[in-house]
């Protein structure tokens, strides 16, 4: 993991991918929309910037921790 | 007339010497960085002129350090903040590294008893370096100064003990902190056992300070700095805000503000904040301000476990303490650090005579390997256990979701002294659909029509009506009227028999785990 790496917050499973990579982001940006508990928890971006790599795909599942996106 | 006169030119001298602390090149340092020293720290955080100091006369009893210790490197003394008796300790670092030694040690035991005695908070202004040396070498010098007090690491919350790091924290400041119920981080500041290049002689490995002990480990990582400042002032006024939602000591009642103007007028549209979809997560923090005077929270740990919310607040004028989930991190899920925050402000709240009230919305434990490695299910019976133990009122709102065990952890059963739930509440063992999974063992694309037939069953009976209608929960709330609800149950709740005193059943649980 390196800075700029925006991690799940909890195991689940991606149901939305809001960026591709050359996209400019601000802090607070929604990225990914995760499934888990039965929820829809938006995975946001902690700061500004260009994302750099999408690391998942719409129906993966992702452990804690995984680096889903790249700034 | 000689003898007098001579007498008060020592007391002259002596005065002025133990008020020179390090001497001026060293407090220079301090204002050219902008920070307060020593005796700059007591006077902002106590009411003008109330700084009573005891033991201005001592210094080191070794005979190389006379005339080179003034106060043995840490102020005490007495004094008022808001009107309000404190005992107070300012580590001196200019002066020895504020190293413990033999008479800062008597000071500081002198001041501890004192203030658990008479029932008066204790406020710790932490900078250090540690124990002295070569004082406390060998066995003359671990007993004179690390052995002489039998309860030095007691704790017993008699009175409330708050904690400010200001600077390189090591040894005994660094024990005070983790003693005390409130402790406020500078930026910059450091918190752990030795400093870096005494732990680097030990293990072999450097490591940078902030990665052994910086605010960003301790606000987000380890959770033992309960809120962070930029400077001084700041994290003394912290410590002073913080003081003002307590009492004195643990058999008195918290102090009564004045409510501000305005407060709750927002109740008519509070269910703006909570999205018309069960599944859409939210701020439950917008929720609780809608509620609480002037909209103030007073958040202990934000950064830490931020799927709870453990803070402070008015409703009323009386200070009452809010356990909330917080859908927006982690689906607002349990997890084994937000298991353990919630538990330690149990223990806060129950120890200082302040309410409880709790806000629910979560799906439940978060669940898996990562919080079995943390030991979740010890951190669930821990938190259930103190749950129990509290004697202060309990007052609970069911905002949305709460499910299987994680219900009976945030004040459902019988685990307050009043359960409503707004008609948004879902109540159930666990998601209907996991129940399917489980139950009927198969998964909604192996047989849609017959799933959707099985949901049925498992679906039923979640929203509230059911459990109103048994007196499972006292009521059915309207949402609007939440404030108004929660001042006239904490005056019905609270115990008029012992005046809103608690028994203090946790009043020796551990101050960190």
């Amino acid at each position: 993991m390196k800075m700029g790496d925006i991690t799940a917050p909890m195991a689940g499973k991606v149901i939305e991918v809001k960026v591709s990579p050359g996209d400019s982001i601000s802090e607070g940006d929604e990225v990914v929309i995760m499934e888990a508990m039965k929820m829809e928890i938006p995975v946001v971006a902690f700061e500004g910037g260009t994302i750099s790599e999408v690391k998942c795909g719409v129906g993966d599942a992702v452990e804690t921790g995984a680096v889903i996106v790249s700034i | 007339m000689a003898n007098f006169e001579a007498a008060m030119k020592k007391f002259e001298e002596r005065k002025e010497y133990s008020l020179s602390m390090g001497g001026e090149k060293k407090l220079q340092k301090y204002k050219e960085n902008g920070w307060l020293n020593a005796r700059e720290r007591m006077d902002y955080l106590l009411d003008e002129n109330t700084f009573q100091e005891v033991g201005l006369f001592t210094e080191s009893a070794e005979k190389a350090m006379e005339g080179r210790s003034p106060c043995d490197g840490k102020v005490i003394g007495f004094g008022k903040i808001d009107g309000r008796p404190v005992g107070s300790l300012s580590c001196d670092l200019t002066v020895l590294g504020a190293s413990s030694a033999g008479v800062n040690g008597k000071k500081v035991g002198y001041l501890k008893r004192m203030v658990c005695g008479k029932g008066i908070p204790l406020v710790f202004l932490g900078e250090a370096g540690g124990a002295r040396m070569p004082d406390n070498m060998g066995s003359k010098g671990m007993v004179t100064m690390l052995g002489n007090d039998p309860t030095q690491y007691q704790r017993l919350r008699e009175a409330p003990w708050v904690a400010a790091m200001l600077g390189p924290c090591f040894g005994s400041p660094t024990w005070y902190t983790m003693m005390s119920d409130f402790r406020v981080m500078k930026k910059g500041a450091i918190l752990a056992v030795s400093s870096p290049k005494v732990t680097c002689l030990a293990t072999g490995e450097e490591t940078p300070w902030e990665e052994l002990g910086g605010w960003r480990l301790h606000s987000e990582i380890t959770g033992l700095a309960d809120m962070l400042g930029e400077t001084d002032e700041e994290c003394i006024d912290i410590l002073k805000n913080f003081l003002s939602y307590l009492p004195t000591n643990s058999s008195q009642l918290p102090p009564t503000a004045p409510v501000p103007a305005g407060s709750g007028k927002e109740m008519p549209d509070i269910l703006k904040y909570l999205p018309e979809s069960p599944s859409r997560v939210y701020d439950m923090k917008k929720i609780l301000k809608v509620i609480v005077d002037g909209s103030e929270l007073f958040e202990l740990k934000a950064n830490f476990a931020r799927s709870a919310i453990t803070t402070l607040a008015r409703i009323g004028g009386k200070s009452v303490g809010i356990i909330a989930n917080n859908p927006m991190h982690r689906a607002g899920a349990l997890d084994a650090d937000a298991c353990e925050k919630i538990t330690n402000f149990l223990v806060l709240c129950d120890s200082y005579n302040i309410p409880i009230l709790m806000f629910v919305d979560t799906p439940g434990f978060l669940v898996g390997v990562e919080g079995e490695r943390k030991k979740l299910t010890g951190k669930i019976i821990n938190f259930m256990n103190a749950l129990t133990l509290v004697t202060v009122p309990k007052l609970t709102v069911v905002v949305r979701k709460t499910y299987g065990q994680a219900f009976l952890n945030m004040g459902g059963g019988r685990n307050s002294d009043t359960i409503v739930a707004w008609p948004s509440a879902e109540i159930s063992f666990m998601a209907p659909e996991t129940g399917v999974n489980v139950v009927y063992n198969m998964k909604k694309e192996d047989d849609p029509e017959k799933f959707a037939e099985k949901m049925k069953i498992m679906d039923l009976d979640k929203e509230p009506w059911n459990a109103a209608r048994i007196f499972n929960l006292n009521d059915v709330i309207e949402p609007a009227h939440t404030r108004d609800w929660l001042i006239n149950m904490l005056t019905y709740h609270f115990n008029y028999k012992t005046n809103g005193i608690g028994q203090h059943l946790m009043h020796c649980w551990p101050t960190s785990y």
